[in-house]
């Protein structure tokens, strides 16, 4: 859960979409690692494939972005009680 | 024996601070089951069900209340002969058994809240905490101090924990957290002196200020996380 919350963390920070590469770069993931996430995440439609001039991106979709504010949440919410 | 404390000027502002009270309880509730559904971690869903457990025994003592100070058929019925003996002898019944959910609830709430975080699993010992727990209760009915003496005791070890977790991470809303916790251990304090009548409605007052405090705790930790993402 860490994991997929870093990757919708590092989209974001990216301004929404990234490159795959870029991807595994920044999420320390080796290249199967990474895919096996993003098929899970993108079956979840947390993220989404991008085609633009030729240029294959991932991008966050809505759902992904909401999932990232209530996992934020519930990290804070067990920080506070010391979960 | 009395059986509410609560000074006559003093009843709809009780009740009010008992509809807060669930409210706010019932909210962490809400929050901690959507996150375990989210995370999947039993804590926080041992947690929510010690926030539900205190919200039904706020609810409990609310309904039981509403009954005792806007149910006028009752009194009314009183000055009938031979079915006055069963009528009062039942709401005597309804009026105790109301007040025996809210302090057993109450206790295994605050238990809940407390042993969840300190151990992560329930032993031998909880079972016989639980007993002890269901004796308070029970007793309680006619020594109503030992119920909030037994409260407080709990309230000290969850301030324990938190005053731990805190030094440890040194968080803000960890501080809140605490604050709100040591009030309401305070409004535990002044509830043992419920007979003189100012100390029932500070004690009261009390306990508004430590669940709004906890509201208030609930609406930083949805902001921060939208913040954070």
């Amino acid at each position: 859960m860490e994991i997929v919350h870093d990757i919708l963390k590092i989209i974001q920070e990216k301004g929404g979409e990234i490159k795959k590469t870029h991807l595994m770069y920044k999420a320390n993931l080796s290249h199967n690692q990474m895919k096996t996430y993003l098929k899970e995440l993108m079956s979840n439609e947390l993220l989404e494939d991008k085609f633009s001039n030729k240029k294959h991106t991932i991008g966050i979709t809505k759902k992904g972005r909401n999932f990232s504010v209530r996992y934020a949440q519930v990290r804070e919410f067990e920080s506070t009680f010391g979960l | 024996m009395k059986i509410v404390f609560t000074p006559d000027w003093f009843l709809n502002n009780d009740v009010l601070i008992e509809v807060v009270s669930f409210m706010v309880l019932f909210l962490f509730f809400i929050f901690a089951i959507k996150s375990y559904r989210l995370s999947r971690k039993k804590p926080i869903l041992y947690l929510g069900i010690g926030f539900l457990l205190i919200a039904v025994g706020e609810l409990s003592t609310l309904l039981t209340k509403i009954v005792l100070y806007y149910d006028t058929t009752v009194t009314r019925e009183i000055g009938q002969a031979v079915i006055t003996y069963s009528i009062v002898k039942t709401v005597d019944f309804f009026y105790y058994l109301g007040f025996f959910f809210n302090r057993l609830f109450t206790l295994f709430g605050f238990y809940f809240i407390y042993k969840i975080p300190a151990e992560k699993k329930f032993t031998g010992d909880s079972l016989l905490v639980s007993y002890l727990l269901l004796i308070t209760a029970f007793l309680s009915g006619s020594i109503y101090y030992l119920y909030h003496l037994t409260v407080l005791a709990i309230l000290v070890l969850i301030i324990r924990h938190n005053y731990l977790n805190y030094e440890e991470k040194k968080l803000a809303n960890t501080k809140i957290l605490l604050v709100s916790f040591i009030l309401l251990a305070i409004s535990r304090i002044f509830f043992f002196f419920s007979s003189i009548e100012g100390f029932y409605v500070l004690a009261q007052s009390l306990q508004l200020v430590s669940y709004i405090t906890l509201f208030f705790l609930i609406v930083k930790i949805l902001k921060n996380g939208k913040e954070k993402k």
